[in-house]
């Protein structure tokens, strides 16, 4: 739980004409993660593997499988099959299917890209001819001429035109359409040319040019357009036809895609091994608690003929890291992942996170209205998102999450969407609403702690300080175990820093004494009431007062203890170590900071809510619950993202900065995932 | 002492006020930064999210000081 799965190094060596079905194990078996072998390691005796020779064919294969479920839009990982097909029923219709399956597919594609081809050419057509078409003149009386100069286009100003051609000359014609577009073609005298182009430009004149082709543009725009019609219909039946390819072989695609893909992932396995002129080497490595099975299955499959021996771990190998976890708890790792994936020698923390992660972020909200709504916008994004993995995860936190937070809401906070259920003192926050006053019942569930009492934000504080100091001692317990073999120095410095932590933790207890005190108090009955106030207590309260400042002569010793242990390890530079354990132990101040701002956001909306709902003017009470409403949510949103990312915060920046080092390389057994394949 | 706990009062705002300001500087910088290099490698994700979140503690120092200041109004 607290260790990655512990890995066995093995070296596998046989003679080649047993490697393709040392591989055929292996992949069956997926539970064996291959070093690769590099050119580095090479020798005179040892070379790297070259793939089989059935690589590039099926390569090939994979290749045309996969252009053709391109063309279909078909996407292996989004889609799903009835029935996974078997293997050998792919082997078998694989090579007749597959090569008429690309030439149906091409010749489609062809037809339909042909069709739009010839479709666009078309409507590019009556669209140069379309202006032609308001004016009836066939299209080769516009040119021919020796004496003339033709200008067709559009004009902006045609009143003008019509008004000032005259005083150029008198020998010109003038079209122009009846429609709005002001299309107008223009013969005139060819000496007159250059006047008129320049009052044509006076108009706003742009040209049009005119298309090739004789007749009259009315009909051309009628026969294009029938042909069009006839065009489209084809093209409907070719995408229906394609639609229909496209479900029939389906299944076959993906499953033979799945398939070949396995193929080349076998054939090309070798180029991960060294090799000899006659034999083959596998160095991987496989969890110990399956080196028992894997050894008997290749020994029994082979007959003996694989020589399998295990290797010693040295201390610079850099085995790949499996976590083993319960299945709650794994969900955990890909927050832990999104960090580092933790090295083979760290201690895994999902278990720790997959606690205290969603206990923080519940603290943080602490608000059973938030809780619930809570929980049901995790459920909501696991539905919504339930093909991604990393989505479903985040709503599983948001989840649990939401459950501590309607616990702390309804046990320690007492309210629900920033309103108190009751009021405990009375004297302070008179005007405030509770739930009890709102709906007229008693509901007698006290606020342990008021939120926006000063008294409430003390005690806030010191729970995070106290909260702070077990997560970071915890962190700082696990590096001085995970270095007190490799690294002592580092460990003594964690041990050190363990005092310093405590020093200042004391410290600020005896500076909040009387809020502790409270909570000592139901301990007085008890039978270690003598020992505490007998004994514990005074003594961490005897000091010397430092500035108004009370300095327990306990908080002292430990913290000069673990300074002087710091300095004689690690020298004057391990103070600022001494620095940082301060700044991370205030840092925890923020789970007080987030809880008190968003109820104190909670608190102003619904002063401003409630006061308009409870005004007495309807109009103004509906405005009122949309406001709240809308003021609600904002708050839910607002503080959910907030808490949690600065929950995440919490463990990535103090708590891993004391242990983990991350970095791994991941368990990557030779294997696949089958979706649409079975071996059966 | 209605003036007095005026100044305190001042002063709580001024603390936690100029944290927030030098906090929100700081990670004005390193936000960009990060999504930049997140952006090129999402594996950075992690490691830019904390640098991101490290000037926070700027402003809870803030919020201390103001803290302990409003106690003593």
């Amino acid at each position: 739980m607290f260790r990655p799965q512990e890995m066995t190094r093995t070296l596998l060596i046989g003679a080649k004409q047993d490697l393709e079905h040392t591989i055929e194990l292996l992949h069956t078996l997926e539970v064996v993660h291959i070093i690769d072998f590099t050119t580095a390691e090479a020798d005179e005796h040892l070379t790297l593997g070259a793939p089989t020779t059935k690589a590039s064919g099926v390569s090939q294969n994979l290749l045309k499988v996969r252009s053709s479920a391109q063309m279909l839009s078909l996407n292996p990982e989004k889609q799903t099959i009835s029935e996974k097909l078997s293997e050998k029923q792919i082997q078998h219709d694989i090579s007749l299917k597959i090569q008429d399956m690309e030439l149906s597919v091409l010749s489609l594609m062809e037809t339909k890209t042909r069709l739009e081809e010839h479709f666009r050419k078309l409507d590019e057509r009556i669209r140069q001819v379309e202006p032609f078409a308001t004016m009836d003149l066939p299209l080769e009386d516009y040119q021919g001429y020796d004496h003339l100069s033709v200008f067709t286009g559009y004009v902006r100003d045609l009143k003008k035109l019509t008004e000032n051609i005259p005083t150029i000359t008198q020998e010109y014609e003038l079209f122009f359409s009846d429609a709005d577009d002001q299309m107008i073609a223009l013969f005139i005298i060819k000496k007159h040319t250059e006047d008129a182009s320049k009052l044509l430009n006076d108009c706003g004149f742009t040209e049009v040019k005119l298309p090739e082709g004789t007749g009259l543009p009315k009909q051309f725009i009628e026969k294009w357009t029938e042909q069009k019609k006839e065009l489209s219909e084809k093209l409907v039946q070719t995408t229906k036809d394609i639609l229909e390819f496209r479900k029939r072989y389906a299944e076959f695609i993906l499953a033979s895609e799945e398939y070949l893909a396995i193929e080349v992932q076998k054939a090309e396995a070798p180029v991960l091994f060294g090799t000899t002129e006659h034999s083959f080497m596998i160095d991987c490595w496989v969890p110990t608690h399956e080196i028992q099975h894997v050894t008997e299955t290749l020994e029994k499959e082979m007959n003996g003929s694989l020589y399998i021996q295990q290797i010693e771990s040295k201390h610079d190998d850099e085995p790949p890291t499996l976590l083993k976890n319960s299945k709650p708890v794994r969900r955990f790792e890909y927050l832990l992942e999104l960090y580092s994936i933790p090295n083979y020698r760290d201690i895994d923390p999902s278990f720790i996170l997959s606690l205290i992660f969603p206990l923080f972020f519940g603290l943080m909200i602490g608000d059973i209205g938030y809780g619930i709504l809570l929980i049901l916008f995790g459920i909501l994004f696991m539905k919504l998102f339930k093909d991604s993995e990393g989505f479903t995860n985040i709503g599983w936190y948001i989840i649990i999450a939401g459950i501590f937070s309607s616990i702390f809401g309804l046990f320690l906070f007492g309210d629900m969407f920033g309103l108190p259920f009751m009021l405990a003192h009375g004297a302070e926050g008179e005007t405030a609403y509770t739930w009890s006053t709102l709906l007229g019942i008693h509901i007698p569930i006290p606020s342990v702690i008021h939120k926006m009492e000063s008294l409430g934000m003390t005690q806030l504080l010191v729970i995070s300080i106290i909260a702070g100091y077990l997560h970071l001692g915890l962190g700082l317990l696990i590096g001085v175990l995970v270095e007190r073999k490799h690294d002592k120095k580092h460990a003594i410095t964690k041990i050190g820093l363990l005092f310093v932590l405590t020093a200042l933790a004391l410290l600020i207890f005896v500076m909040a004494d009387w809020t502790i005190g409270q909570w000592l108090k139901p301990l007085k009955d008890t039978t270690i009431a003598p020992a505490l106030w007998g004994t514990f207590i005074p003594l961490v309260k005897s000091g010397f007062s430092f500035g108004g400042l009370l300095v327990p002569y306990v908080s002292m010793v430990f913290g000069i203890l673990g300074i002087i242990l710091i300095i004689i390890v690690a020298g004057g530079f391990g103070l600022v170590e001494v620095l940082e354990v301060t700044s991370h132990l205030m840092s925890y101040t923020r789970l007080a900071a987030i809880c008190v701002a968003k109820a104190a956001m909670a608190f102003a909306f619904n002063m401003i809510g409630l006061g308009l709902i409870l005004s007495g003017n309807i109009i103004i009470g509906i405005l009122g619950v949309i406001l709240l409403i809308f003021m609600q949510l904002m708050v839910f949103a607002l503080g959910a993202l907030s808490s949690g990312i600065q929950a995440v915060r919490l463990h990535y920046v103090e708590f891993f900065m004391k242990f983990y080092k991350g970095e791994g390389l991941r368990f990557n057994p030779f294997g696949y995932k089958r979706k649409y394949t079975t071996t059966k | 002492m209605a003036a007095e706990t005026g100044i305190i009062a001042i002063g709580a705002g001024i603390a936690i006020g100029s944290a927030a300001l030098a906090t929100a500087w700081a990670q004005k910088t390193i936000g960009a930064a990060a999504v930049g290099a997140a952006a090129e490698n999402e594996k950075m994700f992690g490691k830019g999210l904390i640098y991101m979140v490290l000037p926070e503690t700027i402003v809870l120092f803030g919020l201390v000081i103001a803290f302990l200041l409003w106690t003593k109004m």
